[in-house]
């Protein structure tokens, strides 16, 4: 865990604050566009944050964190009771967003969705791609960064209120996109399940930052081995595995634990998991905070 | 007048009252009907309350809430809302505040001295937009308390200080106590070896969600 000292908070739109982040030991580890860390806040909720500053600057983070009205205590903490000069504690980046190499680049942002899509569209220009951006929010003044956006990119970036005029049209975006583009798409899960709906998913690349709502088979009890260990552990099905890895002396790190930020992720060397996370474990890999199992023993890397 | 059991004399308020003197004004001043921008951060900081509810009969009830720094969500500055974790079973706070809708919360934040005393009516929901915000661990719970506040406080720390309560040495007392199972077994005659019971304890206090 790396220690930081919130250095400014500001109001950038409507219910949104950017947090200047800078390293209370020296410079911060490295990260690349499209990277989020967990935010330790005093109320022991640790909430995850797509960096959105500029990823030469090596002293500082920046992240911007929308006030939700049903917030659970993680986003209404920071926009209320958070004060520059507080040290944080913060994880190191992790990336399951990263920017592929491509010649042209479509980007799709929905509302504080802008924030990991930031310093890819500076790092998309600076290798010289074609970049547009297509950013929806509920009205201008709810956006984040649109003056920023507006002058650095000029008609390479397109705004839309949806407000006023519906969603933005997706599949006509889709129909005009080039077929060498690559698609990244962050934003509440209607615009990422309707991005997913009309572009090849091949081309799609996106991150939610809220978990999907979905209903999976019942839990049912499974055994996992350590391979390294040796040891072997029961799952009841009323126990995560994160849970029970770490009641039988295994922990792991943990921070959302409901699949969303991937700091608990774990190598799987035999067996199938039951993959319930939003991140989109690789081959061979498994989020045991929400993921179970299909076959009665997983064999994980421990 | 006497109690009948002890024999002790009990005193009127009125004598109470002459005994204790009148409170300072300021201390009455302090009395507020919402939660303003400071107790807002006093709930939004504190991990534990004690919540006393009675019956219509007046038969009283005090029970321990708690889980991360700001469980209880401040609504607006006139309610509240309780998340009603796992525990007994036995819903005394529930079934109380259905015949007598009268709650007492105190909120602590350890390490601070002042408490927080907030008394109001308060009832069961489960309103979705509600049981949403308390969502942890990916579970959310069934039901929740509302509170509609009445009377919030800022209580003095004089309590706190002379019981030490902050105080880590404090924290020695908890071992000159018999295991809870100990104690369960001995309370209900039980021949089991303590032990199981305490194990069994420690996994029940795994699932806290």
């Amino acid at each position: 865990m790396q220690q930081t000292i919130l250095e400014r908070i500001d109001r950038v739109a409507q219910g949104v604050f950017s947090l200047v982040l800078r390293g209370a030991d020296g410079p911060l580890a490295p990260w690349e566009p499209g990277a989020h860390i967990d935010l330790h806040l005093p109320n022991w909720l640790v909430r995850q944050y797509s960096l959105c500053g500029d990823p030469a600057d090596r002293e500082r983070y920046r992240i911007a964190v929308r006030d939700e009205p049903l917030s659970r205590g993680g986003s209404e903490y920071v926009h209320r009771f958070l004060r520059p000069g507080r040290r944080l504690g913060v994880s190191s980046p992790r990336n399951h967003f990263p920017l592929e190499p491509a010649p042209e680049y479509l980007f799709l942002a929905g509302g504080i969705g802008i924030t990991p899509i930031l310093p890819m569209l500076r790092a998309a220009i600076a290798a010289k791609a074609k970049v547009t951006l297509m950013y929806a929010g509920r009205s201008t003044e709810t956006m984040p960064f649109v003056a920023e956006l507006h002058s650095a990119y000029g008609d390479r970036a397109r705004f839309m209120a949806t407000g006023d005029r519906g969603r933005p049209d997706l599949a006509a975006l889709a129909a005009q996109s080039s077929s060498r583009a690559l698609v990244y798409c962050c934003g509440p899960a209607s615009m990422v399940e309707t991005a997913e709906a009309v572009f090849p998913s091949d081309r799609l690349r996106t991150e939610r930052f809220q978990p999907t709502a979905r209903t999976f088979a019942p839990d049912t009890a499974f055994e996992v081995v350590c391979a390294r260990s040796g040891r072997t552990v029961e799952v009841p099905p009323e126990q995560s595995l994160l849970d029970a890895l770490s009641y039988a002396g295994q922990p792991l790190a943990s921070a959302c634990r409901e699949g969303v930020c991937g700091s608990c992720e774990l190598v799987v060397l035999d067996g199938e998991p039951e993959h319930r996370d939003d991140i989109g474990a690789a081959e061979g890999r498994m989020y045991p905070c929400v993921s179970r199992a299909l076959t009665s023993q997983l064999v994980v890397d421990l | 007048m006497t109690n009948v059991r002890t024999g002790y004399r009990r005193v009127p308020l009125d004598e109470v009252r002459a005994r204790l003197g009148e409170p300072e004004p300021m201390t009455k001043a302090k009395i507020l009907d919402r939660i303003d921008d400071h107790f807002r951060r006093f709930i939004a900081h504190s991990p534990f309350l004690a919540m006393a509810t009675a019956d219509a009969a007046g038969r009283a009830d005090s029970s321990p809430r708690g889980d991360y720094p700001g469980f209880v969500k401040v609504i607006d500055e006139h309610t509240l809302a309780i998340p009603d974790r796992p525990g007994n079973r036995i819903a005394d706070s529930f079934r109380n505040l259905a015949e007598n809708d009268g709650i007492g919360l105190l909120f602590l934040i350890p390490g601070l001295r002042e408490t927080l005393r907030v008394n109001g009516r308060a009832y069961a929901t489960d309103e979705p937009d509600v049981l949403v915000r308390m969502r942890t661990e990916a579970r959310e719970p069934v039901l929740a308390l509302i509170v509609e506040v009445e009377e919030a406080y800022f209580h003095c720390g004089r309590a706190l200080i002379r019981s030490r309560l902050w105080d880590p040495a404090s924290r020695l007392l908890a071992d000159e106590l018999p295991s809870a199972g100990e104690i369960v077994t001995s309370q209900l005659g039980l021949d089991v070896d303590p032990a199981t019971i305490d194990r069994g304890l420690e996994v029940g206090y795994r699932n806290l969600y």
